[in-house]
């Protein structure tokens, strides 16, 4: 679609960008649209586990929750700025997911998949039960909104997010930034790396692939990316509880990766605009058809099911695997072609 | 030592089956050798015991460093490749769903260098290194006559293109030991001909080769020196010719009496 009609992606920016500010903008769309693009990080983190290295990961909101958590307490109880707090939830993010990979590295298949259910059960009974640190079950109020404050640069230069827009705003750089750098990474030695652990985990130590380190790395980068998007959740929606974080949320994120194509940067992005949209249009079709809108959860169950009898790859199959896609692989091609002929 | 790799007496068990016992033999420079037996005698044991995906249960494999026997049984099969020592694999192990150049670019992967930062911010290290990567890539593609499929999938190409590629995905870490298991298997005459011809090309280049085979028309074209494997044992050490009329040979292959027949 994109190479047919090239000037439909600068539409659709312009579009994005101008949303907020012109006159018809509402409040509640605004709203689904930066809860989207939490999801679309979230969705891009989780991607690079099962959808780089092949590894089925039903823990990834666990990062989520240590991201939130960590901006949460640094918020509250030492008051710092969200421009401090985002780095160190990152850090700890990634951190944690190194911790992770001590009793996952070795494991493949189901075992890793249900060790790292464990991990996300661990995270929100940790959050439960650690009253003196995250208040249990009671949440975390009052978390404050995102601010610049530039007041040592010039008096009365400080900004405080109020409404929706500035958060809109602050999600769409995230998501250009993670985006740019799951794109460049995915096609550098260290993504192919990734993508040869997929597809064959033998014959990638036979090419002088260190599986262990590989796979840290790539956990570390995945945790690191959800506890980002935490991060922004925790001072966007300014309130945290351990519900947030409940093994449902995994799985509705990897709902998006597998209905965009496992493996695929696009495909990540695409899925969480499908399945929060739904989601939010089922909340009010389905009580006006009488039904509760819990009920929601079994039409994702439906669509599960329909992508993998007839759309088994995803609404972006991703064919070739990585890296060489886009202009550079045109140019290879032109002039493969060439020599060809010539 | 002057052999490019020494297997001393090498064991390997698995649970009450010897797969290799007491196995010794060099492999040196600069010619072809081949590995040969019956089916299940322990030859890609061997291979794997050599690549360092099994550690040997008993015995020793040295490899030479600049003249020095260094010791490797136990070694990850990443630091033999990284040492020089690479592998084709008897059932095809390609990247499948990733493009030729790809597989092939992954197959250099231990002699480049880039990590996460510079992917990310795309230095220009990491730029030259890339655009060096894949010329490196397109030139180890031509020398199997894979170039103009670069961009293809791995799995879209034919069988023996297949087993091609997996020989450019080896040769691409720039290995001094290239070990191919039945690299002829399932090929036609005409595509086994151009594999004898690549071989060839192969060893021109310095790089010595070790293959298993079952052809044994093409193991006693090719091959200068053979290794002859039987339940695990040793039995046979030598040139073509002396193999072909070692009795002990024969009785492995064809059975007791068939070499008095």
């Amino acid at each position: 679609m994109f190479t047919k009609f090239p000037a439909l992606k600068f539409i659709l920016l312009a579009a994005v960008l101008a949303y907020p500010l012109v006159p018809f903008t509402d409040y509640y769309v605004l709203h689904v649209a930066v809860l989207t693009m939490v999801y679309m990080i979230l969705a891009m983190g989780l991607n690079v586990v099962p959808g780089f290295t092949g590894l089925l990961d039903l823990g990834f909101v666990g990062f989520y929750g240590i991201g939130a958590y960590t901006a949460g307490i640094l918020s509250l109880s030492y008051g710092l700025s969200f421009w401090l707090i985002l780095p160190m939830a990152v850090l700890a993010g990634a951190f944690v997911g190194m911790l992770r990979g001590a009793p996952t590295l070795r494991l493949s298949g189901d075992y890793f998949a249900i060790v790292t259910f464990g991990f996300t059960e661990l995270v929100v009974l940790f959050l439960t039960n650690e009253i003196w640190l995250t208040r249990g079950p009671l949440g975390m109020p009052g978390i404050p909104p995102v601010e610049i404050d530039l007041r040592w640069l010039h008096a009365g230069w400080r900004y405080v997010f109020t409404g929706e827009t500035p958060y809109y705003y602050l999600a769409l750089i995230l998501v250009a930034l993670v985006y740019a750098i799951m794109l460049r990474v995915e096609n550098s030695r260290l993504g192919r790396a990734w993508l040869a652990i997929r597809e064959d985990p033998l014959a990638a130590a036979s090419c002088g692939v260190n599986l262990m380190l590989f796979k840290t790395v790539a956990f570390a980068f995945s945790a690191a990316i959800g506890a980002l998007a935490g991060c922004l959740m925790a001072r966007w929606s300014m309130f945290l509880s351990p519900d947030i974080f409940k093994f449902w949320e995994s799985f509705l994120v990897l709902c998006m990766l597998v209905l965009g194509g496992l493996g695929n940067v696009n495909g990540a992005i695409v899925g969480a605009v499908i399945l929060i949209c739904l989601g939010e249009v089922l909340r009010i079709v389905l009580p006006k058809l009488g039904l509760p809108a819990e009920t929601r959860f079994l039409v994702y169950g439906l669509i599960m099911i329909f992508i993998m009898r007839f759309k088994p790859a995803g609404f972006m199959p991703h064919v070739a695997g990585c890296s060489f896609v886009g202009r550079r692989a045109r140019e290879l091609k032109a002039r493969l072609e060439a020599e060809r002929a010539g | 030592m002057d052999a490019i790799l020494k297997v001393d007496g090498v064991s390997k068990r698995f649970g009450g089956l010897m797969a290799l016992s007491d196995v010794s033999f060099e492999i040196r420079p600069g010619r072809i050798m081949g590995l040969i037996g019956p089916n299940g005698a322990g030859k890609t044991t061997m291979f794997n015991c050599i690549a360092g995906i099994y550690t040997p249960t008993d015995g020793r494999i040295l490899l030479n460093q600049e003249g020095r026997a260094l010791e490797v049984n136990g070694s990850k099969p990443e630091r033999m490749t990284q040492l020089g020592v690479a592998r084709t694999f008897q059932n095809i192990r390609l990247f499948g769903s990733l493009t030729v150049l790809d597989n092939v670019r992954i197959g250099r992967h231990c002699r480049t260098g880039q990590g996460f930062w510079g992917a990310v911010l795309r230095t220009r290290a990491q730029k030259a290194e890339e655009a060096l990567l894949i010329e490196q890539s397109l030139e180890y593609l031509d020398f199997v006559g894979l170039k103009g499929k670069a961009l293809d999938i791995a799995t879209s190409l034919s069988y023996g293109d297949q087993r091609r590629l997996e020989i450019a995905r080896a040769m691409a870490s720039g290995p001094k030991l290239l070990l191919l298991d039945e690299p002829a298997a399932g090929m036609n005459p005409q595509e086994t001909a151009s594999l004898v011809d690549l071989i060839h090309a192969i060893l021109e280049k310095g790089i010595t080769v070790v293959l298993i085979e079952h052809d044994m028309k093409l193991v006693m074209k090719i091959c200068e020196h053979l290794v002859v494997l039987d339940h695990g044992v040793m039995i046979a050490e030598g040139g073509p010719r002396d193999i072909r009329e070692n009795p002990q040979v024969i009785e492995a292959y064809l059975g007791r009496g068939a070499a008095h027949a």
